[in-house]
């Protein structure tokens, strides 16, 4: 009788174990295709307020997700404005006061050049496989794509804002079609919806994602990826601080 | 014939007569000497905040003032300002854009308050070349004038660097670096520990605002009510400004004073009821020693009216004397501490820092305090005489000589 019991735990764990394993791989496989070992992109991130919009370009280079520079094209006013993300630190190149700093962990929270992400998102995007805890809660057709409905819930110990995030991935090219961020209480704070499917580097990815606030009405950001390059060589002192003034 | 009989029933009993010319005299001093004070001290704290820093009427985008963002402000144009100058009673616009940023030097990070102006147009009201107390005014773009105590919290000098990172108009980032013209003091503490100054086109472009402001300063010519021009500018302008007077934009600063004004009045009205009674009782006393003469002037075939008129007077000049003697007396004191304005001690002057205001507190010399304490003591006289003219009207001349 306890052999059974021993048994049936096992059978049990295994099944368990196996399916979060898969959630587990859908999450961290859509994440490397998204990511590759490096990456070089050209983004165009619009702003959109009730009153008014404001774009600009950006290049930005980033290694795993660990590393990640990115340099202020346009508007002319900014450019050469240069953020640095080095595993858990930000740092943030002035031109025009010819000064750097290391954003403070006070500043976290705050919007990201007046868009409506914080800086926190930045960094924290990364630990989505390691921070969280996956399971497949539903299989469904999300605009006209076969997806994965996937919630993650955080570890008990983890640094982490979010109460809850569902992702929606494509079962064809394990693209991030749709994510939904929760607080603690379970209210939906931001809503990131991809759309318009190219093919960059010879992967499908999305190539406009949409930042909604859900507590702010008229208000989103818009993030469309201009070119997209995977796996080449990245020199490494691109990512050191020294760097970031003649970065461009 | 009647004011020479005044003059000599006034001077027959000097003693009498000096007392309550004095007691009056006192009243009148005291009354005018605590207003002049604090009407002047209110004048100054107005002046200080609303005259010659926030302005009696500012116009701004509409909600600016609930919610201070460079969200809510106005396009400067040609056409605002015509429009506004049209107005009778209104002498000037002065533009002004305001932004909360950081300020950092070396490790030390302060948040401050920067001011873009017009150093030409800022002479309308109180020129900012006045407030300096060090160095000079800024001259260009790259140079800001800051308060005393900015300089002082960043240990900062004239020709030291000042850096301002903060967030600019329509989310652009806004980041500088300022070299130090000069250190103003604004006469007040607040203001002092967070003002920055700089021109209005280094503001705008330090925070990609080209065109905007967020207040526009009416200047007001003298004698005009700031409340009638609001209402008409209210109606000349559509609904995406809001127009205000200072004491909607302090409603602080309105309050504090009226609650001090009270008080005081309250005072005075205490030193008048004292100074009633006194007055009241020299004139018991003086119709009581005089019910004699009284009845022996009317047996003669004196007119009663006569009497009362020449009663009346008596007690008029009196108190006229009284009262110009005060206000003789008190005029000399305020126009000197008018001049040199009465500095206020140690603790009592840490308080008045505490709250925003300068203490000091120069006389005022309006000569409406005079003019209505003046007033105010002689009507009282005025109502007193009515007891002896109470007493003659019923006086019987058989009666009155039997003692």
């Amino acid at each position: 009788m306890k052999h059974y019991f021993i048994i049936g735990f096992l059978i049990f764990s295994f099944f368990t174990s196996a399916e979060a394993q898969t959630a587990k791989e859908i999450i961290t496989k859509a994440d490397h295709k998204a990511r590759g070992d490096s990456q070089i992109a050209t983004i165009s991130i619009t702003i959109v307020r009730p009153k008014w919009t404001k774009n600009m370009i950006m290049k930005s280079w980033s290694e795993g997700n660990k590393y990640m520079a990115s340099v202020i094209l346009k508007p002319a006013k900014e450019k050469g404005i240069v953020y640095l993300m080095r595993e858990k630190e930000i740092w943030n190149y002035m031109p025009s006061i010819n000064r750097s700093i290391k954003l403070p962990p006070s500043m976290m929270m705050q919007s990201w050049m007046g868009t409506d992400m914080t800086n926190d998102d930045l960094i924290k995007q990364s630990s989505l496989v390691k921070d969280y805890s996956q399971g497949i809660v539903a299989e469904e057709k999300l605009t006209g794509l076969d997806v994965w409905k996937i919630e993650l819930t955080p570890h008990e110990n983890a640094a982490v804002v979010w109460g809850k995030i569902l992702v929606w991935i494509d079962k064809k090219d394990y693209m991030q079609v749709k994510i939904e961020f929760y607080d603690e209480d379970d209210f939906l704070v931001n809503t990131m919806n991809a759309t318009k499917f190219d093919v960059f580097d010879g992967r499908k990815l999305p190539a406009i994602f949409e930042y909604i606030p859900a507590d702010k009405g008229g208000q989103k950001t818009l993030i469309e990826y201009q070119s997209l390059k995977f796996d080449k060589p990245i020199d490494k002192q691109i990512f050191s601080t020294n760097y970031m003034k003649r970065l461009r | 014939m009647n004011l020479k009989l005044v003059w000599r029933n006034i001077w027959r009993n000097r003693k009498r007569s000096i007392i309550t010319i004095v007691s009056i005299a006192l009243a009148v001093f005291l009354a005018i000497f605590m207003r002049s004070m604090q009407l002047g001290m209110y004048a100054n704290m107005i002046e200080n905040v609303v005259g010659s820093y926030t302005g009696y009427i500012q116009i701004h985008g509409k909600n600016y003032w609930e919610e201070k963002t460079l969200d809510n402000s106005l396009k400067y144009e040609k056409d605002l300002e015509g429009s506004i100058l049209e107005i009778n009673g209104i002498e000037a616009v002065i533009p002004r854009l305001e932004s909360f940023s950081l300020a950092s030097n070396d490790t030390v990070t302060k948040g401050v308050y920067i001011n873009g102006v017009i150093p030409e147009k800022e002479k309308l009201i109180k020129p900012i070349s006045s407030r300096i107390i060090r160095g000079e005014l800024f001259k260009n773009n790259g140079q800001i004038c800051i308060g005393k105590g900015v300089s002082k919290f960043f240990n900062l000098k004239i020709g030291d660097t000042l850096v301002i990172i903060g967030q600019g108009y329509h989310g652009m980032s806004a980041a500088g670096k300022f070299h130090i013209a000069g250190i103003v003091d604004m006469k007040n503490p607040t203001l002092n520990n967070m003002s920055v100054f700089m021109s209005l086109k280094a503001l705008q472009n330090y925070l990609s605002a080209d065109g905007i402001i967020t207040n526009l300063i009416v200047v007001k010519e003298e004698g005009s009510d700031e409340k009638s021009l609001r209402k008409i500018i209210e109606n000349k302008l559509h609904d995406d400004y809001e127009i205000m007077t200072w004491q909607e934009m302090l409603p602080e600063l309105e309050q504090t004073i009226l609650i001090d004004s009270i008080g005081g009045l309250l005072m005075v009205a205490i030193l008048y009821m004292i100074i009633t009674f006194g007055i009241f009782g020299t004139i018991l006393m003086m119709t009581q020693e005089r019910m004699y003469e009284f009845g022996v002037m009317v047996a003669i075939g004196m007119k009663k009216i006569k009497l009362m008129v020449i009663v009346l007077i008596e007690t008029i000049m009196l108190t006229l004397l009284g009262v110009l003697l005060g206000i003789i007396a008190v005029m000399p004191i305020s126009y000197y501490f008018h001049l040199n304005p009465y500095v206020l001690p140690g603790d009592q002057a840490v308080v008045m820092e505490k709250f925003g205001f300068e203490s000091v507190v120069p006389f005022s010399i309006d000569y409406q305090i005079p003019l209505y304490h003046g007033l105010l003591i002689f009507a009282i006289a005025l109502i007193i005489t009515f007891y002896p003219l109470i007493i003659i009207a019923k006086l019987k001349p058989l009666k009155a000589m039997k003692i």
